[in-house]
């Protein structure tokens, strides 16, 4: 690994680093689903800085090249947070759900007290 | 013995008026509430402009979600005992009490109207026929309970159920699903025979195309509620 691309890599991560804690910052993103995403790109720093321990890494579970490790490892991390965002929808569409079940019982009581309401002030007149 | 009707409702507006006619005339001990699930038809206005019980969905729930309103409705406004009832015109009010008395007797969780027990009236088409086979057939082997008609949308609870169901519902398809479920916890599902009618109007949440998804999903449902714990 040459400088250069160690350079460019680590620049582009802190980029990241700073977009996602920007829009932390800003309330658009939950920092508890950043978490993962700060964590991976804090690895790749490491990787990026300190080489050997890439090839080390690789050398270890057998993968010849470290670009295919990094690309194994890049496409396994994108899975896990795919799958946890889809847990994420489905745990919000319940949330939903229930929320609109009982939003529409209480629209319907609402609606029979105002009607009764209408009606004992109409008696009393 | 506080009883209610459930009519999940989805562009009825040809026949919810004579569904709820039916239920009063032949079930008056029954209340019943009508689930409007975002209707885009007339079906809303109808209901208020003649005084029924409704509901009305902000979104689109789909059949599950409805059905589920009506099950939390029943439970939050202590209903010993709640029923399914088709809005289109399939299901006939006369079975209500037969239904309930039998619930109240044999002690069931669960009394499900079969169309399949003295084969009479409205059969479905033969694929269908085929296809809820199928289901009796998976049920009977991984429970080992027969169940004649685990499409059935007339179905009736106890308490116990409607809370469970109030809780926890499939989204779409749920009904042998569910009762896979009651099964599973060692309650006791009965059939009673039944006739149906074609239904009076709207169209089935079932069409060919989504057939197949139905079969694998409900099959998949279906394993997988057998082995929760």
């Amino acid at each position: 690994m040459t400088l250069k691309i160690q350079i460019i890599i680590t620049v582009l991560v802190i980029i990241g680093l700073v977009y996602i804690i920007g829009l932390i910052r800003k309330h658009r993103l939950e920092l508890k689903y950043a978490l993962p995403w700060m964590g991976a790109g804090i690895l790749v720093i490491v990787f990026a800085c300190v080489p050997g321990f890439m090839d080390a890494l690789s050398d270890l579970i057998g993968i010849a090249s470290p670009v295919n490790m990094i690309f194994f490892l890049g496409f396994l991390f994108a899975l896990v947070i795919i799958l946890a965002l889809t847990v994420a929808v489905s745990s919000a569409a319940n949330g939903v759900k229930r929320l609109v079940q009982q939003l529409a019982i209480l629209e319907k009581r609402n609606r029979e007290l105002e009607e009764r309401i209408k009606e004992l002030s109409d008696e009393k007149k | 013995m506080k009883k209610l009707v459930i009519i999940p409702a989805f562009n009825e507006s040809e026949s919810i008026v004579s569904t709820i006619k039916d239920i009063k005339e032949n079930a008056p001990d029954f209340d019943h509430v009508i689930i409007n699930d975002c209707s885009v038809d007339n079906t809303y206005q109808l209901c208020v402009d003649n005084g029924f019980n409704v509901v009305n969905l902000p979104i689109n729930l789909g059949i599950g979600g409805a059905v589920q309103t009506g099950y939390l409705y029943a439970y939050q406004n202590g209903y010993d005992l709640a029923v399914q009832f088709d809005g289109d015109g399939q299901h006939d009010a006369k079975y209500l009490d037969v239904m309930a008395k039998e619930l109240e007797e044999s002690r069931a969780a669960m009394v499900i109207g079969s169309r399949f027990i003295d084969k009479q009236g409205f059969q479905s088409s033969s694929v269908r026929r085929l296809g809820i086979r199928y289901f009796s057939f998976l049920i009977k082997l991984l429970t080992g309970k027969k169940i004649t008609d685990p499409t059935s949308g007339l179905r009736m609870c106890n308490r116990e159920i409607i809370k469970m169901f109030a809780d926890v519902y499939p989204k779409d398809y749920p009904e042998p699903e569910t009762t896979v479920k009651v099964l599973r916890h060692k309650m006791l599902v009965k059939e009673i025979p039944v006739v149906m009618r074609a239904r009076e109007g709207g169209v089935s949440s079932i069409t060919p195309k989504k057939s197949i998804y139905y079969m694998f999903k409900v099959t998949l449902a279906i394993m997988i509620e057998r082995v929760r714990r």
